[in-house]
């Protein structure tokens, strides 16, 4: 009995954690966003500077690995599906498995995890050792609102990062792992978009935007609370970045599944099977 | 606008886990004097001036600005109180990845408080009045430390506040910064501004650079005590 009631005071305690950490996570978003609202000093000139510096760290500098990680996965996914579909007969559907494995399934969350490990950790050590070094405080002295000033730039490039590193990486993963794998396979250009071009559907949008926007929307804001959390010592940086890296990949595979799993239901319903 | 009292009124406030800074304090802080906050070490100091800078909140009590109770306040209704406020941090504070010149800059152009022009003549005549133009256009990291203290305290002025906040201002300058830095306060006073400073300081040959009153903060009350300047003894 005893056992049984400590579980439950564990659980209890886990989910209350939890849900006071996913409270104080949205209200950093909800202040963050009111603040850069009401920021009257605030001209567009300093948003845009952030901006800018945010989406050239975290997009630009991304591209020569994204490029190689879309070039590999795409080539990897052709050559696979290719040579499991030609045994089946069915070469035709290779752009229906290829939208679905690239463009709504592996796309998004390899974006992250790549975003995660270079600007995530990134974002949580600079404002971390921002927190440490006490330029929050002096921002606040200076009447510059931390969370307009720091955090709504950020979230805002990231978003927009990622969005753009999820194009590029599903342009280059089946184009450019097409290209690759021209040496391997005979299959013709126009066969391979044709099959492309039937597979996407307006779903497929819906998914681009939901997955990878929330996806960036969430790195970047965990990574700013955690960044945010450090009290005094420059010690405690390292153990945050940490956290921000565990806390974001847990919240974007979990968004993930969520995402693919209310689009497979949504699926099966409109054909009638659940 | 013009800062004319500031009061505590049953302030407390404790850091977490610590024996109370300020416990119910009762008090109306002297306007347009030099107060020397003095306390034994780790009794406060600091955390005392950083509520007066609005950068700390009192647990309870209410700390008026002009009789209005800052402490209720959001960011943005208490911008204007603290456009009129500097502070300088006993360590750090600088924005590590701007120049010290970019640091000076950045509140007089984030608030639009002169034309960038103005701004950039203002910040210049400073780093030249200080001898610290050679290190304009470097990071903090890259300086030494006197000039990060000295850039530290001249962003404080830079605004040209009413109430002017120094948290142990002379430790890691020069002798002719710090002569330099007293001539400067002392010059803006006559000018109308910094009417109101509060300086937390161990350093006695320092302060009797200035006419000062003092404050003590002992076992989390204020206590004012006047000095008479004919009657101050000076150790120099």
């Amino acid at each position: 009995m005893t056992s049984l009631l400590a579980q439950i005071d564990s659980l209890g305690r886990f989910v209350t954690k939890n849900v006071e950490y996913t409270v104080r996570v949205f209200l950093m978003v909800y202040l963050s966003l009111r603040a850069a609202i009401l920021d009257k000093a605030q001209g567009f000139r300093q948003i845009v500077g952030v901006l800018s510096s945010q989406i050239y760290f975290t997009g630009w500098q991304a591209l020569p690995l994204i490029s190689v990680l879309a070039l590999g996965v795409g080539s990897v996914m052709i050559l696979q599906s290719l040579s499991n579909l030609t045994l089946l007969g069915g070469t035709q559907m290779i752009g229906s498995f290829l939208i679905v494995m690239i463009l709504r399934e592996a796309g998004p969350l390899l974006v992250a995890l790549v975003v995660i490990a270079r600007s995530g950790t990134a974002v949580a050590s600079e404002i971390g050792n921002m927190r440490a070094n006490r330029e929050i405080e002096a921002l606040e002295s200076m009447g510059i609102n931390p969370l307009s000033f720091i955090v709504f730039p950020r979230v805002v490039g990231g978003v927009l990062s990622v969005l753009g590193l999820a194009f590029y990486f599903n342009a280059i993963a089946l184009i450019g792992g097409f290209l690759v794998t021209r040496f391997f396979q005979d299959m013709s250009l126009t066969f391979y978009t044709d099959s492309l071009m039937k597979a996407f559907a307006k779903e497929d949008v819906l998914i681009f935007f939901l997955k990878n926007g929330f996806s960036g929307m969430i790195i970047f804001v965990v990574s700013c609370y955690q960044g945010l959390s450090v009290k005094r010592s420059p010690h405690e940086v390292p153990q945050v970045t940490t956290q921000a890296v565990v806390n974001s990949i847990i919240f974007v595979v979990i968004f993930n599944l969520m995402v693919s799993a209310l689009f497979y239901l949504n699926q099966l319903r409109s054909l009638g099977v659940v | 606008m013009k800062i004319e009292s500031l009061k505590f009124e049953g302030v407390t406030f404790t850091h977490e886990g610590q024996d109370p800074i300020v416990q119910n304090v009762e008090f109306d802080f002297p306007m347009n004097e030099i107060l020397w906050v003095k306390a034994e070490e780790g009794a406060g100091k600091s955390s005392l001036l950083q509520i007066l800078a609005g950068l700390q909140i009192p647990q309870s009590g209410k700390y008026l600005i002009n009789g209005e109770n800052v402490c209720d306040m959001s960011f943005e209704e208490f911008l204007p109180y603290r456009l009129q406020i500097g502070y300088s941090f006993d360590y750090g504070g600088l924005i590590n990845n701007r120049s010290l010149f970019d640091n000076l800059m950045l509140p007089l152009l984030y608030h639009k408080v002169v034309s960038p022009e103005e701004a950039k003549a203002r910040v210049e005549g400073l780093l030249k009045e200080f001898g610290a133009e050679k290190f304009a256009h470097d990071r903090p990291a890259h300086v030494p430390g006197r000039i990060r203290k000295l850039t530290c305290l001249l962003r404080a002025l830079v605004m040209r506040p009413q109430i002017l906040l120094l948290d142990d201002p002379s430790v890691g300058l020069g002798q002719d910064s710090i002569y330099a830095f007293v001539d400067h306060v002392h010059r803006l006073r006559k000018e109308g501004h910094c009417k109101h400073v509060f300086i937390s300081s161990y350093d006695e040959k320092f302060m009797n650079l200035f006419e000062y009153q003092i404050i003590h903060l002992d076992e989390g009350q204020l206590y004012f005590q006047a000095v008479d300047p004919e009657k101050r003894v000076v150790h120099l």
